[in-house]
């Protein structure tokens, strides 16, 4: 089974990608990428509505299905993804993302819409593989030009999520459940960076351009297989296992954020943490925890990537960011400087944000299934919002000494606007947004072995 | 009636609503807004506010009703659970929004010309409003569920407003220490509210032949203590009580308007309001209500001591903020309902003006002496000579010390910090062993 849109929307981005890495400047290349962006998410928009209205219509052809419109969350994580690039290109800087650089974000991006459009574990695999190819071959061709050796490391932690992906697959086809389950785990504990797996993310955030971390983390692929593939065969034992794993990845991750000393490793403490939150919410087989974590998942893609995103604007424009001595303005850069508190709030669950009813539901939802976690959840989300906060002041405040610099250009604030609009909204009026999230979720339970009744 | 009823009641809360709304939005656009134009803007939405309230106040008292409940119906649902919006103007909340709006308005017109070019002008009256906002959202609730959603944007405006003057490092540093105070203590609120949930099934505030609508206890004594005792956690952090209150002197490092409303009147009261709204579970727990008189005479007794030595006019009446929130804690924790109510609201009152006046207090002292003619003379040490001579010293060290909360809390803050921080370190030792030294050293601080 293949669906149309994010196939058509992953060949425009592959398309663009090709074009872009052809351009010598890296301002003309990023200026044609965001039109791509754009112009796509516009094209999926306008063609979302009208399927919604005239119905979705199912090809046949080569024995394959070919569905016009999706639902549940297939529908809506298309946008994310196309929004996620938005920012991951509206919000690059030229310095640290050059035109080649600019093009891995782009073919990252379409592969991970190419991973929404087929429904096929095979095809699965070889998209998860080659993604992780392109992002490893970048990190080569940026250590070649002066950049920490990043590929090596990464490629470590990653070659082994592939091969534990495969071999899962492998395993659950031939009917092998339990290894397979068990590899997939591992699979995804890697790529979603559950801690101890943890540690490719940190030095990624840290020393790699945040476009492309951006591209790779934020549409959180290990989420998507833990929905498609795993799920119909989790439950029991090994999945509370998991469970539990990931809210301690939140907690760590949590604590962490705290007690760091530069702005990169706190937001990658910060993505790591409610990274494990989500995980952890979907391995809860009550409806309400379950449909937190989906929104949770979107919440957090585009929300993180807009705090990470802005970290790198303000990089640019500031240089490398110390938690240890306060800097800047907040009335010189007023606007970057609401972009970064909404996006990093969005994230931790502040009210008149949709990431305030997905932690809402995560939460509820878990108490009667992890009554001795849930506590956990709520401390995580209490002190990632100080660490948000902590960033906030150090990066914006704190200082009469100031170098000038920019605020916001048209292209990053239209970048923003549209993100915070869609989280805005959605923090508003919840329920346009909720019921891909539901209606997954009551797809998912039909599978669940055990389901719990929530109060 | 009821539809006029229910119109007024939904116009205290949407009204500033909309200014935070117009002032956000636009501004964002890039629209520039005059000084006039902003305290318009705010002052309109809060007469209009505090104008509905008081037509509540008497539409409820012409209709011979306790209360009037607004169902604005399901925010979102998903399978059993349901966010519910409804508001509810009755005893507790009418004087509560009356006297927020109000003051939040006189706030607005006093901030037009006390804030004058000042940088952050039109900063200050958009949290204020967003702060105006989130008091009628948590006070008009007419469950926890909404409540939370008030409590955390108060926090937020209030860490905000403490770090107004951004370019000195110590607002923002005491911003900070304000905010973690808050999120460490509005996890005990969202706890409770999700064990309200899971045990009761809603955390609606219903009628139960109480003086006002109150939350249901659950069936279990255990857990009906527990949801008590994190309601009163989540009260000590905002209204500043003992241990916890070491923010409220630092807090003043804001804006004189801002400290005013924040913790002379409003946001200070908003614990005790909490508690009030949790009556029934006081009354059902003794050992919660015995908590909570323990906590407000210890903070009550903290505050009249630490605030003899103060040597600065804010931080002074910071302690005697304190004092008398304590004290209104004693009220609940005893049963009292209407005593603490007005309390609470002669209290904000008399709090209020005294903060407002506070930077015009030796200006204040030169008039009066001029008025009297001599010299004022200096208040009698009555309750200094009750206290035993030998006693005397360490007292005044304990005072001097704000009775070394701020040590305990400092060395259980870096505790956890140096455990931390070892995690952190094993963390880079080994990361940098996996991913390779020479990409992972270079990020060692």
């Amino acid at each position: 089974m293949i669906y149309l849109q994010p196939l058509f929307a992953a060949l425009a981005l592959l398309l663009g990608g090709l074009r872009v890495a052809a351009l010598d400047d890296a301002r003309r290349a990023r200026n044609f990428a965001f039109g791509v962006v754009a112009a796509t998410a516009l094209a999926l928009g306008v063609t979302a509505l009208v399927f919604r209205w005239i119905g979705g219509a199912e090809l046949h052809a080569y024995g394959l299905t070919l569905l016009c419109s999706a639902e549940g969350w297939r529908e809506s994580s298309p946008f994310v993804d196309l929004l996620v690039a938005l920012l991951a290109v509206g919000l690059a800087p030229v310095v640290s993302h050059a035109p080649r650089t600019i093009a891995a974000i782009l073919q990252v991006i379409a592969l991970a819409l190419g991973i929404l459009a087929v429904d096929d574990p095979l095809a699965l695999g070889g998209l998860w593989c080659a993604q992780l190819v392109v992002v490893t071959l970048e990190l080569r061709r940026l250590s070649r030009t002066g950049a920490p050796p990043l590929a090596a490391g990464f490629l470590r932690y990653q070659g082994l999520a592939a091969l534990c992906l495969l071999g899962g697959l492998y395993a659950l086809q031939r009917g092998w459940t339990e290894e397979g389950v068990l590899a997939l785990l591992v699979a995804i504990a890697l790529r979603e960076a559950v801690v101890p797996a943890h540690g490719w993310l940190t030095t990624l955030v840290e020393h790699a351009p945040l476009g492309l971390v951006v591209a790779l983390v934020a549409p959180q692929t290990g989420v998507y297989v833990q929905l498609s593939v795993l799920h119909e065969h989790t439950g029991g034992e090994l999945a509370h296992v998991f469970a539990a794993a990931a809210a301690v990845t939140g907690v760590i991750g949590a604590l962490l954020g705290v007690v760091q000393t530069s702005a990169r490793r706190a937001a990658g403490w910060l993505v790591i943490s409610q990274t494990g939150l989500i995980a952890f919410g979907l391995e809860n087989h009550s409806e309400v925890g379950f449909t937190g974590a989906m929104l949770g998942w979107q919440v957090m893609a585009l929300s993180s990537s807009g705090f990470l995103m802005t970290i790198a604007a303000l990089e640019a424009r500031r240089g490398a960011l110390s938690l240890q001595q306060p800097g800047g303005s907040f009335a010189r850069t007023p606007r970057m400087a609401v972009a970064f508190l909404f996006l990093g709030f969005a994230s931790v669950a502040l009210p008149l944000t949709l990431g305030f009813v997905a932690e809402d539901l995560l939460v509820q939802g878990s108490v009667e299934e992890f009554p001795q976690v849930w506590l956990a959840v709520i401390l995580s989300t209490a002190l990632n919002g100080y660490t948000v906060m902590r960033c906030f002041f150090v990066l914006f405040s704190g200082t009469r000494r100031h170098i000038g610099e920019q605020d916001l250009s048209r292209r990053e604030i239209a970048a923003v606007s549209v993100v915070m609009g869609v989280l805005l909204i959605g923090g508003l009026f919840p329920r346009v947004f909720l019921p891909s999230g539901a209606h997954a979720a009551g797809s998912v339970d039909a599978h669940a072995p055990a389901k719990t009744s929530d109060s | 009636m009821d539809l006029w009823l229910s119109f007024c009641v939904v116009t205290i809360v949407s009204a500033p609503a909309l200014a935070v709304l117009v002032l956000g939005l636009l501004s964002w656009l890039g629209v520039r807004f005059t000084e006039r134009w902003t305290a318009s803007i705010v002052g309109a939405a809060f007469s209009t506010a505090a104008f509905a309230a008081l037509a509540s106040f008497i539409g409820i008292l012409a209709d011979g009703r306790s209360s009037v409940e607004v169902k604005l119906g399901s925010w979102f649902q998903v399978g059993h659970y349901s966010f519910e919006w409804s508001l509810l103007a009755d005893r507790l909340s009418l004087p509560f929004a009356t006297f927020a709006a109000m003051l939040v308005g006189l706030i607005g017109a006093f901030s037009r010309r006390y804030l004058h070019r000042e940088l952050g002008f039109f900063r200050f009256y958009l949290l204020l409003s967003l702060f105006g906002a989130g008091v009628q959202v948590l006070v008009l609730a007419g469950g926890l569920d909404q409540a939370f959603f008030g409590w955390e944007l108060v926090g937020l405006t209030s860490a905000l407003l403490i770090a107004f003057f951004h370019e000195r490092p110590k607002p923002v540093e005491h911003g900070l220490r304000a905010f973690l105070t808050y999120r460490l203590c509005d996890a005990g609120l969202l706890a409770a509210l999700v064990w309200l949930h899971h045990k009761v099934g809603n955390s609606q505030f219903v009628e139960q032949g109480a003086a006002w609508a109150t939350l249901r206890t659950a069936p279990e004594l255990f857990d009906t203590a527990l949801i008590g005792f994190l309601l009163l956690w989540a009260s000590m952090g905002k209204s500043a009580q003992v241990p916890l209150g070491g923010w409220l002197p630092r807090a003043m490092e804001g804006p004189t308007p801002s400290s005013a409303i924040f913790y002379g009147s409003i946001s200070i009261h908003l614990g005790p309001y909490l508690l009030l709204r949790s009556a029934h579970v006081l009354d059902a727990a003794p050992w919660v209500a015995a908590a909570v008189v323990v906590v407000g005479a210890a903070t009550a007794v903290h505050g009249s001591f630490v605030g003899r030595v103060q040597t600065d006019i804010k931080s002074l009446l910071a302690h005697a903020s304190m004092t008398q929130v304590g004290l209104i804690l004693v009220e609940i924790g005893l049963g009292l309902r209407y005593v603490p109510l007005i309390h609470i609201l002669g209290h904000a009152t008399i709090r209020s003006l005294e903060i407002l006046r506070s930077p015009s207090l030796l200006h204040d002292h030169h008039h009066l002496e001029r008025a009297v003619g001599r010299q004022i003379p200096r208040t009698p040490f009555h309750l200094e000579r009750l206290a035993p001579a030998a006693l005397r010293p360490w007292l005044y060290r304990f005072a001097l010390e704000r009775g070394y909360h701020d040590v305990l809390l400092r060395k259980v803050a870096l505790g956890v910090g140096a455990l931390a921080s070892v995690l952190d370190r094993v963390d880079r030792t080994v990361t940098a062993w996996l991913v390779g030294r020479s990409a992972e050293k270079r990020s060692r601080p």
